[in-house]
């Protein structure tokens, strides 16, 4: 198969007639932010950026959609389903710990419940990624059995090269249609322009087969009483998360007799996320709430989607008021798995 | 910089308090709020510019939970918080072990040094490097350079806009909100055991992150907030959309001070404002 | 031809003094146009600024509060109360954006019939050179059916 390379510049030409075709074309802007895009010259491309404060999830699971609408009709009430909007998601531009989240979620709205919502996104786009130049205190993807160059989510794959030129490489048949498909703008790759290397090597922090492991038999351990007590409960870290993805559901009441039914982020770290309509709450304090953010990334989700629901981007704890950093949170459970697996 | 241990470390070990919370510094140099319980917590104390917390944000935790005195290292600005929680009624000045700390500003980004472009504006108009009253004190107060209020800038800038320029000013602030809540979760005066969000029958607020859900909340927050808020600046630092929180709430402690004269956490013993009246209040704009 | 515009106006009146003054106007026959829908709430104090938040939510142009005068309150300091609050809201709400072009206030005890209808005739007046509020409205937009539904089921 040939090898191709393409310019930032014919990349926003792609942007561009991707636009012209009422596709829906999200990238990174100069403020460093997932945006849909209006012009493809607000497209940016720095491998060297930290990921965005938010993830780009609010584009296959926004913050708040209907499900339908009622109206009273006298004694009946009428039932209106929204028309989705069909057009094609072009992604461009996602880290490797960005376009991972979308495999990893996918399953659990492909559970039991088909979630069409999510589907008929998903189904529909294409994620250019891109690989990664930065790292942090925080970055973790290393540590999940991925890495700064992994492809995992990616239809299209580019790497950096100098004169901002990128590497094509094409990941899935979705990414080989593409590239057929814009085929002009791509050039063959005569191994002209050098290729940017990451400058350092992300380091490993943590065993993940050992964090396993003590989760699996340390749900009650004093760990928890101090790992998450000054947590706040602000559920920043599940917002902006690529692989939260936890709802609500509501009634919305507009004028007397019509209203909708909506789908709403919504996120364990709130008291009242497992609080019953009896008032008892099993989850009754920060730190049990705290528990289960940690569980059900590292543990939960493995035990019944085999993935960890986590892909390393250390959003969660760059935002974080309190700094409560995740990675330091599982690099303890670490180091506590190495001298106990017992129930204490 | 030890002296703020040894303080810590003796209430401790004397148990003139039963826990202090304070600061301390993670593995990757990261000051963040923590509990200290034991006198050898307390050697992990520390205080610097990075200290942005607020961290009376943790009393309504401990509400009832036993006795013995809560110990709290606490700035100057902070201890307004604290003030005003006693003010209304929400914890005593008795079962506090206050220990006060000398400060010397703090960042307002908290991945950048401490610098005058990195200082947070609320330093600029602190009158009181020093608490007016605690317990224990610790730490040297250093000069520092006064920031830039850009904020008073942009405030200039909205009140010579007309109000149809304002709405859609706010309105596309109010538009960017998640409604994570992150806002109502720091901030020391949103106490509440039950949000107004949070009640549902019926659901005054709504609860989705639509353009009406987010205006109502981000108005009615700030509402509560009038006359209340000490300004930490808590609320906008925690928001993850950047929306400038603060300025509403700076806002109405400007009216609740040109109106009323007042300015909450500033004495243990006046009256809130909300909660109470004068017969003489201002009644220029009822018909 | 477009039509001429009528303001849709919420009152939220204390039961004592306005509802009231409101109830002697009609019994003596006084005019006053019909763009005012009144809720009758048991005081000022009882009046939550978000309830005058849902009544723009609901469609209102402009929202009056009336009770009554200071010293007069049925409950000694409910209005003394509300005054304050007042004070505070209006403010806000003028910095947001919302000015007093919409939300009107005035203290009307049961024997002023006349001075009601001249306070509501006014607020309609000058909600009414206002306009209606369209970005208000517009933010409810994501609520409202939309116009390409998908046809409707019906449900008993
Ligand atoms: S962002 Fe931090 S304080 Fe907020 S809920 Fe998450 S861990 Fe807790
Ligand atoms: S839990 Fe934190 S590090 Fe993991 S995917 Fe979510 S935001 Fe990223
Ligand atoms: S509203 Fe914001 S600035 Fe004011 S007290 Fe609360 S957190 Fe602090
Ligand atoms: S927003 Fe209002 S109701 Fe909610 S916690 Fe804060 S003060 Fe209480
Ligand atoms: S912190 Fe910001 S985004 Fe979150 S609810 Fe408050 S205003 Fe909205």
């Amino acid at each position: 198969m040939e090898e191709y390379i393409v310019s930032l510049d014919n990349l926003k030409k792609i942007a561009d007639e991707l636009l012209n075709n009422h596709c829906r074309v999200i990238g990174t802007t100069s403020e460093n932010k997932f945006k849909e895009l209006n012009y493809a010259e607000e497209l940016v491309l720095n491998p060297g950026a930290v990921p965005t404060s938010s993830s780009f999830k609010e584009f296959f699971f926004p913050k708040t959609e209907p499900l339908f609408f009622y109206k009273q009709n006298h004694s009946n009430v009428d039932l209106f389903n929204p028309i989705q909007d069909k057009s094609k998601i072009v992604i461009i531009g996602a880290k490797p710990c960005d376009a991972a989240s979308l495999p990893i979620i996918s399953k659990v709205f492909n559970w039991d419940y088909k979630d069409d919502l999510f589907n008929s996104r998903y189904d529909n786009s294409l994620i250019i990624g891109m690989s990664c130049h930065y790292s942090d205190e925080f970055c973790f993807c290393n540590d999940l059995g991925s890495s700064p160059e992994n492809m995992k989510g990616s239809d299209v794959f580019l790497k950096p090269l100098a004169d901002n030129y990128f590497k094509v490489v094409s990941v899935t048949p979705k990414g080989a249609e593409f590239i057929n498909e814009y085929q002009k703008y791509f050039e063959k790759d005569l191994g002209k322009n050098k290729s940017l290397e990451r400058k350092e090597e992300n380091p490993k922090h943590f065993d993940y087969d050992k964090v396993k492991t003590w989760l699996d038999n340390n749900f009650e351990n004093k760990f928890w009483d101090t790992a998450g007590e000054m947590c706040l409960g602000c559920a920043q870290c599940a917002f902006v998360c690529p692989t939260c993805h936890c709802f609500d559901i509501v009634d919305e009441q507009n004028g007397s007799c019509a209203g909708r039914r909506a789908k709403n982020w919504d996120a364990c770290q709130f008291s009242l996320f497992t609080k019953h309509a009896s008032g008892h709450n099993p989850r009754d304090n920060q730190e049990k709430r705290y528990r289960q953010r940690i569980s059900h990334k590292f543990k939960y989700y493995m035990d019944k989607f085999d993935e960890v629901l986590c892909t390393g981007c250390g959003r969660c704890s760059r935002g974080c008021p309190v700094s409560l950093d995740i990675l330091q949170i599982v690099e303890e459970i670490n180091s506590l798995s190495g001298n106990s697996n017992s129930i204490q | 910089m030890n002296e703020l241990k040894q303080i810590c470390k003796e209430a401790l070990t004397e148990k003139k308090a039963r826990f202090i919370i304070a600061y301390r510094e993670d593995k990757n140099k990261k000051t963040k709020p923590f509990i200290a319980r034991t006198p050898e917590d307390a050697e992990q104390i520390i205080f610097n510019h990075q200290a942005v917390n607020n961290l009376a944000v943790y009393f309504p935790r401990f509400k009832n939970s036993g006795e013995g005195k809560i110990g709290i290292v606490v700035k100057s600005c902070d201890l307004k918080a604290v003030t005003a929680l006693i003010q209304e009624n929400q914890i005593k000045r008795d079962d506090l072990f206050i220990i006060g700390v000398n400060c010397s500003g703090v960042v307002r980004d908290t991945t950048m040094e401490f610098s005058n472009d990195n200082t947070q504006i609320k330093c600029k108009y602190c009158q009181a490097k020093t608490p007016p009253y605690y317990d224990e004190l610790a730490e040297e107060s250093k000069e520092f350079e006064m920031p830039d209020d850009d904020q008073a800038e942009l405030m200039a800038r909205i009140e010579k806009m007309s109000s149809d320029e304002r709405l859609e000013f706010w309105s596309a602030e109010f538009e960017k909100c998640i409604k994570c809540y992150a806002c109502r979760q720091v901030c020391p005066m949103c106490y509440c055991e039950k949000c107004i969000v949070e009640k549902s029958e019926p659901q005054w607020i709504d609860t989705s992150s639509t353009a009406r859900g987010n205006f109502s909340w981000n108005i009615i927050r700030a509402f509560h907030m009038a006359g209340r808020c000490i300004g930490c600046h808590e609320c906008e630092r925690a928001c993850p959309m950047d929306i400038p929180l603060t300025l509403l709430t700076r806002k109405m402690g400007m009216v609740a001070s040109s109106e009323f004269g007042y300015r909450h956490g500033m004495s243990l013993t006046e009256p809130a404002l909300i909660g109470t009246y004068s017969t003489s209040d201002k009644e220029d704009f009822i018909k | 031809m477009e039509e001429k515009f009528e303001p849709k106006i919420v009152a939220f009146v204390c039961n004592w003094c306005t509802y009231t003054g409101a109830d002697l106007a009609g019994t003596s026959r006084l005019k006053q146009e019909a763009n005012a829908r009144l809720i009758r709430v048991p005081c000022t104090g009882r009046i939550d600024p978000v309830f005058i938040i849902k009544a723009f939510e609901n469609g209102a142009d402009g929202v009056l509060i009336s009770g009554c005068h200071p010293g007069d309150c049925h409950y000694n300091a409910g209005n003394f109360h509300a005054r304050r609050r007042w004070i505070l809201f209006k403010n806000l709400l003028d910095f947001i954006g919302i000015d007093s072009s919409r939300l009107h206030f005035s203290w009307v005890s049961a024997s002023e019939g006349k001075k009601w209808v001249d306070i509501v005739d006014d607020v309609i007046d000058t909600v009414r050179a206002k306009g209606p509020f369209k970005q208000y409205k517009k933010m409810n937009k994501e609520i409202e059916i939309p116009v390409d539904v998908e046809e409707g089921v019906s449900a008993k």
